[in-house]
């Protein structure tokens, strides 16, 4: 794909060069098809950029021998796979019954204050924090569970949310 | 144990013994706990002999189904000359259910263990293990095992010396409920959207890649290897008088509970020992209204259902549901049931893979009827169109998820009308707070 | 090869089919219809819908017809009060979040939506208070239209693409009732075959943007016919209203083009409904063309050909006419006595072929009777006869357009009789005009490529007093040769031409049916 696409976001530059393309190679063999190196295709876009956008959807689908037909349908079934930019740490916070039951709600109204992000799928104005409800996290007996970027957190208290945000810049 | 709780008299702990022991997650600490052992054991076996000793065990599998393990193993094809694989569904992501997560945080090469023996037994050279995209903790410490497990010979071209080459890909979920499901996951790991696929053709005849395929839940793979050295007849013996439930059975217990967590019980144990018992009973001035048993897509119990129940396959069925996956969703008095019901609708709805029409569409339906009458906006006739509704979302679909969606409305429906017409009657508001 | 047959009761009727065969297709044998939408015999079958749901005895749950294939004994019963409920069910939900815009969609009319809700459908709704979902129309391509508020997400269209274009630009996106059919941005719709997924549509959500509002459904009248395009002769069906051609749609035939045709046959029907036709036989007299009626007309082309004696007579032809116009042509070609040189000419375009189907392609031959020309004493060989044309006694000329052909007229010593249908600035050489119909106005028969025989059928009324060819031919010829009686339909036409071409005999459009027939000996391409 050429590099030339302007986007909003800028221009995109291949995410699929030396280490990175490395990554995916050392994964072809781990399966008989490449079609099924997408979604670790996906996760490493996403680590890069992100989120993945139409740019590198055509990236990947070029790398892999896809149609940008086939990775959209895919991109779009995965709720972990951002479709617009997001804030610099990603907050998904879990809501499903067995949160709901133990207090989640206090969690996200804590969560939207302390981002300053106001509404569920906004990003804060300094760009910092996005909040993303999420369906069941299974971790149910260590309600509420969240994801900020990779790290997994347990049994958050409205109380805590204050102090688990400072460790994010 | 009832892990993060101290181990309670009641439990039977077997898998998770280790719970809690960081000293258990490499592979020496592993192999000091006895480790590998039943691996050695097994490679020194014919697979068909390690499919009889699980068969023999009685060991049905712990994702959902309860379908006999060894049975599943025998309808692989023997010697057809083509690639199998086995596939380790670690994709954990039915609302109340955790046991999968805890196996894989502190015991990451009983996993392995139970991969490399099944693969050993089906026939594969190839094991995938699909963890849901949400664990990274998981992901990472597996990540590090597998690695581990290939540096010390467990894993790779002879596998313990066995000649016998044995493969481990971990393969990472991005967000999908639906891919729980097993063809749904096959399609995932294909790189294709996690829509589930008809049956037939089964996984056994035509899987991933169109290969003979095994799929097993990470908690039934993560028992076998005891199987192996301790025997069929030891684990068969595991039984509180059902002998089609054989078995310890790790039981994720959440909600309104003292002491939520995972509680590894021998199969019949009385659900009220352990949810009194072992988990501490309500708070403090609360009583139980209800139980969802076996993780969200099962139907609820109320209080006198859960009185006489027996936690195995067969107990909860008679008392009206189905162990499931085990996942325990205890509800106190102070629940808005209605509400709750609602939440897992939504859930559904938000999963749906959008193939069948009734569930795409239905699922939708539902929610947008529940949440009508919590806005206190119902109508009379609103309970019978759900169990309407619910009627054609069941039995008719691709996968069980429209089904899923229909049995908490129609259990909770038929147990817990009151709750129901009092929104409808009395107009009840609820504030469709923080969601 | 014997086939192994399976025996089972479907409504009450038995039927025998082959083993493998499918309920919803052993249905049809037992004169059942069983109701469907992402089912279709062209395409893989992902039992999506859920709309074929059957009662199947001794089966636990409802069983998909479309995937559930037949077995011995098998008591099926497709209009049981749990299948009924069942569908009723599919129904409700389908048009939970649909728009009810029938008055205005072009698929009204036609809409298995429409047909089965009508048939098994709720009388009322149950989804009064809530707000549909809503999305905007998308271009999909050049002529292909996207309405996601009336999709039913039964996927053929995605299937079409990926499976039988092999050309996959479209998908499923996002999940549950949010999903719809999604286009990759940076590629429109616009494969040479893409207009096959506004019929594959069962509902109005892929439509074609020439049709677009242009008729009723109801007000159409749909006449059998074979594409003119190219010499693959995909079946098509001719829509018109009020004797207008407003669409051609795709026919079935398993063995020629299965449910599909090329967008270039598709769209290619605008010239039907020219205007400036010839509509009366044309005479030149003193230097003039002047209108006159048949006979006068029939009197002078016979006298012309009689005239021509032994001298050369070339004979230049449309390789889009019947086989019975270019045969009766011939024979009166002939009956002057000298040597007939006759050419037909052949269009040549871009081969474009359709992957999953095997052996349908838009052909480069774009002409739908070459072969037909061929067997009946026509060659290729178009040079070598337009180098005659200047001196042979008589040059004939059927329904040619081509500029550099009215040069060569312009030059002929002979007599110049043109068989046409458009109304041309004609050279002085030409002396007689004489009107001819389209396909699209009469009858006959093409053989394509594979020498499959096939006949079309009138759509429309000829303008004025345009006649078929080969009745043009066989009045003439009668009139050269006393006592001779003009072949009085294109069956006896057929009959004249198969007289001296045997492989042909029987071949009459009247006995060949809705799929045609291989001539003998008759399939010469590579």
């Amino acid at each position: 794909m050429s590099a030339a696409h302007a986007t909003e976001a800028g221009t995109h530059p291949p995410v699929f060069t030396g280490d990175t393309l490395a990554r995916l190679e050392a994964l072809y063999d781990s399966y008989p098809t490449r079609q099924a190196c997408l979604l670790p295709a996906l996760w490493m876009i996403q680590e890069a950029r992100g989120w993945i956008s139409p740019e590198a959807i055509a990236e990947v689908a070029t790398v892999l021998g896809l149609t940008p037909a086939h990775v959209r349908g895919v991109v779009t079934f995965y709720t972990m796979y951002h479709q617009h930019p997001m804030g610099r740490h990603v907050i998904q916070v879990c809501t499903t019954s067995p949160c709901h039951l133990n207090g989640s709600a206090d969690v996200v109204g804590a969560l939207l204050k302390e981002t300053g992000c106001g509404e569920l799928g906004a990003t804060s104005p300094d760009g910092r924090f996005t909040v993303v409800e999420v369906e069941c996290l299974g971790a149910c007996g260590f309600a509420t569970p969240m994801l900020i970027d990779d790290d997994f957190i347990e049994s958050v208290t409205p109380e805590r949310v204050a102090g688990l945000l400072q460790r994010y810049e | 144990m009832g892990f993060p709780h101290p181990i309670h008299p009641g439990e039977n702990p077997v898998l998770s013994t280790h719970f809690g022991d960081p000293g258990a997650h490499s592979h020496a600490g592993w192999v000091e706990r006895g480790g590998y052992t039943a691996l050695r054991q097994a490679l020194a076996m014919a697979p068909s002999e390690v499919v009889e000793v699980v068969k023999a065990s009685g060991l049905r599998g712990r994702g959902g189904a309860g379908f006999p393990t060894g049975l599943k193993w025998s309808f692989m094809p023997k010697e057809d000359g083509r690639p199998h694989f086995l596939v380790c569904n670690a994709d954990e992501s039915e609302p109340g259910t955790f046991k999968d997560r805890e196996i894989m945080r502190w015991t990451p090469h009983a996993l392995i263990e139970g991969c490399a023996i099944a693969s050993h037994a089906i026939g594969a050279e190839r094991c995938y293990i699909y963890i849901r995209g949400e664990f990274t903790e998981p992901w990472r410490i597996m990540t590090e095992a597998v690695e581990e497990a290939y540096a010390a010979g467990v894993l790779g071209a002879s596998a313990l010396g066995s000649g016998r080459r044995i493969d481990i890909v971990l393969h990472r979920g991005a967000g999908a409920y639906i891919c729980g499901e097993e063809t749904a996951l096959m399609n995932s790991i294909e790189g294709k959207r996690g829509n589930p696929r008809i049956k037939p053709p089964f996984p056994a005849q035509a899987g991933l890649f169109g290969l003979p395929t095994t799929i097993n839940n990470v908690e039934t793979l993560a028992a076998v290897p005891h199987i192996l050295t301790r025997g069929a007849d030891w684990y068969r013996g595991l039984s509180l008088g059902n002998s089609k439930s054989t078995g310890t059975k790790l039981i994720s217990v959440c909600g309104h509970v003292m002491r939520q967590g995972n509680y590894e019980i021998t199969l019949g144990t009385p659900m009220r020992d352990l949810i009194f018992d072992m988990c501490g009973g309500m708070r403090p001035g609360r009583t139980l209204k209800a139980v969802i048993p076996g993780g969200s897509s099962v139907p609820i119990l109320n209080a006198t259902e859960v009185e006489g129940c027996v936690t195995d396959y067969e107990g909860v069925v008679a008392a009206g549901s189905m162990l499931g996956s085990g996942g325990m969703i205890v509800m106190d008095d102070s629940t808005d049931i209605v509400y709750e019901i609602y939440r897992l609708t939504r859930f559904y709805a938000h999963e749906s893979c959008a193939q069948c029409t009734q569930c795409r569409e239905g699922t939708g339906w539902t929610v947008r009827i529940l949440e009508r009458i919590l806005r206190g906006e119902g109508k009379a006739s609103d309970l019978d169109l759900l169990l309407d509704l619910a009627e054609n979302m069941t039995g008719k679909t691709i996968c069980v998820l429209s089904d899923s969606c229909a049995a908490p409305v129609v259990s909770g429906i038929q147990k817990f009308r009151a709750d129901f017409e009092a929104y409808l009657t009395a107009g009840r508001p609820h504030a469709l707070a923080g969601v | 090869m014997t086939t192994e047959l399976v025996t089972l009761t479907i409504d009450g009727a038995t039927v025998s089919v082959p083993k493998g065969t499918t309920l919803i297709e052993a249905a049809k044998q037992a004169g059942v219809l069983i109701p469907h939408y992402c089912y279709h015999p062209s395409l893989p079958s992902p039992a999506v819908c859920r709309m074929c749901l059957v009662e199947v005895e001794k089966a636990p749950k409802l069983l998909p017809a479309c995937v559930t294939t037949v077995a011995d004994g098998q008591v099926v019963q497709v209009h049981s009060p749990a299948a009924e409920k069942a569908r009723e069910g599919v129904l409700e939900f389908l048009l939970i979040n649909h728009p009810l815009d029938c008055p205005i969609c072009d698929q009204a009319g036609e809409c298995e939506l429409q047909d089965y809700v009508f048939q098994e459908g709720r009388s009322g709704t149950r989804y009064a208070d809530y707000p549909k979902r809503f999305n905007p129309v998308e271009e999909f391509g050049p002529d292909v239209l996207y309405v996601p508020n009336r999709c039913i997400l039964c996927t053929r269209c995605v299937r079409f693409m990926d499976a039988v274009a092999e050309t996959p630009v479209l998908n499923v996106s996002e999940r549950g009732d949010r999903a719809y059919i999604g286009i990759d941005p940076a590629h429109a719709l616009d494969h040479p075959w893409a207009g096959n997924v506004v019929d594959l549509c069962p509902v109005g959500s892929l439509i074609s943007k020439d049709f677009l509002h242009k008729a009723r459904a109801w007000d159409l009248d749909k006449s059998p016919s074979v594409c003119p395009g190219c010499s693959q002769g995909c079946n098509i069906m001719i829509d018109t209203r009020d004797d207008v051609v407003v669409r051609l749609r795709p026919r079935p035939n398993l063995d020629v083009n299965r449910h599909f045709i090329c967008d270039h046959g598709r769209l290619d029907y605008r010239w039907m409904n020219r205007g400036d036709r010839v509509e009366a036989p044309l005479i030149r007299e003193g230097g003039r063309l002047r209108a006159t009626d048949w006979d006068d007309a029939l009197d002078r082309l016979s006298a012309a050909v009689g005239d021509a004696g032994q001298g050369d007579v070339v004979l230049l032809a449309s390789a889009r006419a019947s086989t019975e116009s270019l045969g009766l042509l011939h024979r009166l070609a002939e009956a002057a006595g000298g040597t007939v040189r006759a050419a037909v000419h052949i269009p040549q375009g871009e081969e474009h072929s359709l992957p999953g189907i095997p052996h349908l392609a838009l052909r480069a031959e774009r002409v739908p009777n070459a072969l037909g020309a061929r067997l009946v004493g026509y060659t290729d060989a178009w040079n070598a006869a337009l180098d005659r044309v200047a001196s042979a006694a008589l040059v004939m000329v059927l329904d040619l357009n081509l500029p550099e052909l009215l040069d060569r007229l312009a030059a002929a010593t002979g007599v110049v009789c043109v068989l046409d249908t458009i109304d041309r600035e004609w050279p002085v050489a030409v002396s007689h005009v004489l009107p001819v119909s389209t396909m699209a106005e009469e009858q006959g028969t093409w053989i394509n490529r594979d020498g499959r025989a096939q006949a079309y059928h009138p759509a429309r009324h000829a303008p004025g007093m345009a006649r078929p060819a080969w009745w043009v031919a066989a009045e003439a010829w009668s009139r050269l040769e006393p006592g001779r009686q003009a072949e009085a339909g294109v069956d006896d036409a057929m009959a004249s031409v198969a007289s001296v071409i045997p492989a042909l005999d029987g071949l009459t459009p009247s006995r060949l049916g809705l799929t045609g027939r291989i001539v003998a000996g008759a399939g010469v391409h590579g």
